[in-house]
């Protein structure tokens, strides 16, 4: 059954998703086998997006439909995933001066199906605000995503409080969002830029199984 | 200087016929950038708009002038009571927003997905005169008040450009049909709706796509400016598959560019995200009728190979290297396009999208005056 629901999920069915989800909860199935079910769909909706065979529009729906069974097996995981079995921690943002979030959304949600914790901060999000969340979570991941060019002071002085803070050589700072490039990547001090969601989850899946490399690799 | 044999006006009708003119024609899209450039804000701009329309002309000979002013001002011209636009809520500087930031829109439900079949029964115009107080607590004819208002001024504003020999553009601006529903049910909801319930979409579209037509044509009836700055965004093959695109997005468009040109007016498509899957259906519009204008996502060399000798290509100046680059690093960049996607003519230079807000005067300057100075490799002696 586990693989009606990876298919169901690739074939945009969300209301067949939900049905076989429904199914097995009432046959007494494991929730969390359930959810990783689901997780794998997801990934592979990640490679059809890589090779061209999904596009965007495939990752909005689909990762509704992830939203929506997490929402709908949550009740029943609490206690079962801890953070630290969690692949790990990231903090996520709009920054200050822009208050658009599908782009993020999408992304988080992309990066929760991967078995990442994401803290997700909203919009307009104030350079403090991120470093708090940093020290607070212990996270070593900074994502923002930005529509607006002010959002480039915005990250820029983010990460200059990271330096302040001594956070900068333990955070893997990753921007994203239509404004951004390899020029924005390198003026405002990121270790990585990318306008792909899935890149974006690699990049910080890599980030996470190499931690002991320098920022630099990912330059 | 590259000497100048023509006027601003038929330089850029020129190139929008696909001719090579004496130089490239060049004009950066200006909204928001002149205000902080003349040292306004954004909420004095928004609460004194005659400001705002002073600091664009200065910031236009600041620049030493250029070919076309796309508009005056910082509001965009519309009809008193009907909408060429999705409604959508926008965040004022000033007000919603802190004093000096951008004017963003908040992306919100504006209509239900049970409110497509009504749509389908009675079309876009009717639906909004009875929705649109629903959504906004406002009343249509308090809002098309303020919309006169601002037709007057954009009117005042044309007059005055001209008399000083600053051609205007705009005329109108109205979103594809796709981008209209998009924006008023969010792209996330509405993406849900075209997998889940195409038909009714369809069906509302169908009832909705005469009004958009019809309402951007009443609005340049008073503008008197013939080109429809047609918003197009959401339908590229950035968000959905051709077969998307070709149901949902390719026939209305079709239908707005067939209805403007038998109208003498020209459909300047504004293609906001990357566009390269699409571009192959643009040859199937009219020839050197319609301008195909790019904001630096789409691959613009890419681009001239597909629309070469049928369609104008403007564009592409890309708000990154206009903020962080510097004035050698956008002169390298305007050279490559006048000498790629200008050559043969059928070529417009402008920033992608808006200018930045922020972006570096010396740029946007810079961007100004390799047009008027640099004939490309072609003609060089």
């Amino acid at each position: 059954m586990s693989t009606e629901i990876i298919e169901a999920l690739l074939a945009m069915k969300r209301q067949q998703v939900m049905d076989l989800i429904q199914q097995k909860i009432n046959i007494g199935e494991n929730p969390f086998a359930i959810l990783k079910a689901c997780q794998e769909a997801m990934e592979q909706v990640g490679k059809r997006f890589e090779t061209g065979e999904f596009f965007l529009s495939e990752l909005i729906y689909s990762a509704e439909i992830f939203k929506a069974v997490s929402a709908y097996l949550e009740p029943m995981l609490i206690g079962s995933l801890r953070e630290e079995e969690s692949r790990g921690s990231i903090i996520f943002g709009t920054p200050q001066g822009d208050i658009h979030d599908l782009g993020k959304n999408i992304v988080i949600t992309l990066m929760r199906a991967s078995g990442f914790t994401v803290h997700d901060l909203g919009v307009d999000v104030p350079p403090q605000k991120f470093i708090q969340a940093l020290k607070e979570t212990g996270s070593q991941i900074l994502a923002m995503s930005a529509i607006i060019t002010p959002a480039y002071n915005s990250m820029r002085e983010t990460i200059e409080l990271l330096k302040e803070f001594g956070l900068r050589e333990k955070t893997f700072v990753i921007v994203g969002g239509v404004i951004t490039n390899d020029l924005v990547r390198h003026n405002v001090g990121a270790d990585a830029q990318t306008l792909d969601p899935f890149e974006g989850v690699r990049l910080c899946k890599e980030y996470v199984a190499k931690k002991a490399i320098p920022h630099a690799d990912y330059r | 200087m590259i000497p100048e044999a023509t006027t601003r006006r038929n330089r850029f009708e020129a190139a929008i016929s696909l001719e090579a003119p004496d130089r490239i024609p060049v004009a950066p899209l200006l909204v928001s950038f002149p205000i902080r450039h003349r040292g306004l804000t954004q909420g004095e701009a928004w609460r004194n708009l005659d400001m705002a329309f002073e600091a664009m002309l200065d910031t236009f000979d600041d620049l030493g002038g250029f070919d076309v002013l796309f508009k005056t001002n910082i509001y965009w011209p519309m009809l008193g009571g009907r909408f060429c636009n999705a409604p959508i809520r926008t965040l004022i500087p000033g007000k919603q927003l802190p004093e000096d930031a951008l004017m963003q829109i908040q992306e919100v439900e504006l209509f239900s997905r049970e409110d497509y079949d009504k749509i389908a029964s009675i079309g876009w115009n009717a639906f909004w005169e009875g929705h649109y107080e629903k959504i906004s607590g406002k009343s249509l004819s308090k809002l098309a008040e303020t919309q006169n208002r601002l037709m007057e001024q954009y009117l005042r504003e044309i007059g005055i450009c001209e008399a000083r020999g600053i051609p205007v553009l705009l005329g109108v601006a109205v979103d594809s049909v796709l981008m209209a529903f998009s924006l008023c049910r969010t792209l996330t909801q509405f993406t849900m709706d075209l997998f889940e319930v195409p038909d009714k979409v369809q069906a509302a579209m169908d009832a909705s796509c005469d009004d958009l037509i019809q309402n951007a044509l009443d609005t340049i009836a008073i503008t008197k400016k013939p080109l429809v700055h047609i918003v197009l965004e959401r339908g590229s093959g950035a968000i959905y598959r051709l077969e998307i695109f070709e149901r949902f997005e390719w026939p209305y468009l079709q239908r707005y560019v067939d209805a403007f040109i038998s109208s003498k007016v020209t459909p300047w498509l504004h293609l906001d995200t990357d566009w390269s899957l699409n571009l192959p259906y643009f040859k199937k519009l009219p020839r050197g009728k319609c301008v195909a204008d790019l904001d630096g996502t789409t691959n613009i060399f890419r681009a001239k190979e597909i629309l070469r000798n049928h369609m104008c290509i403007s564009g592409d100046v890309p708000a990154p290297l206009l903020t962080l680059g510097t004035p050698q690093e956008v002169e390298v960049y305007c050279k490559k396009l006048i000498d790629e996607v200008g050559r043969g003519g059928g070529f417009i230079l402008t920033t992608g999208c808006e200018c930045p807000i922020d972006a570096k005067f010396e740029n946007v300057k810079m961007m100004i005056d390799i047009a008027k100075t640099y004939p490309g490799k072609k003609r060089e002696v």
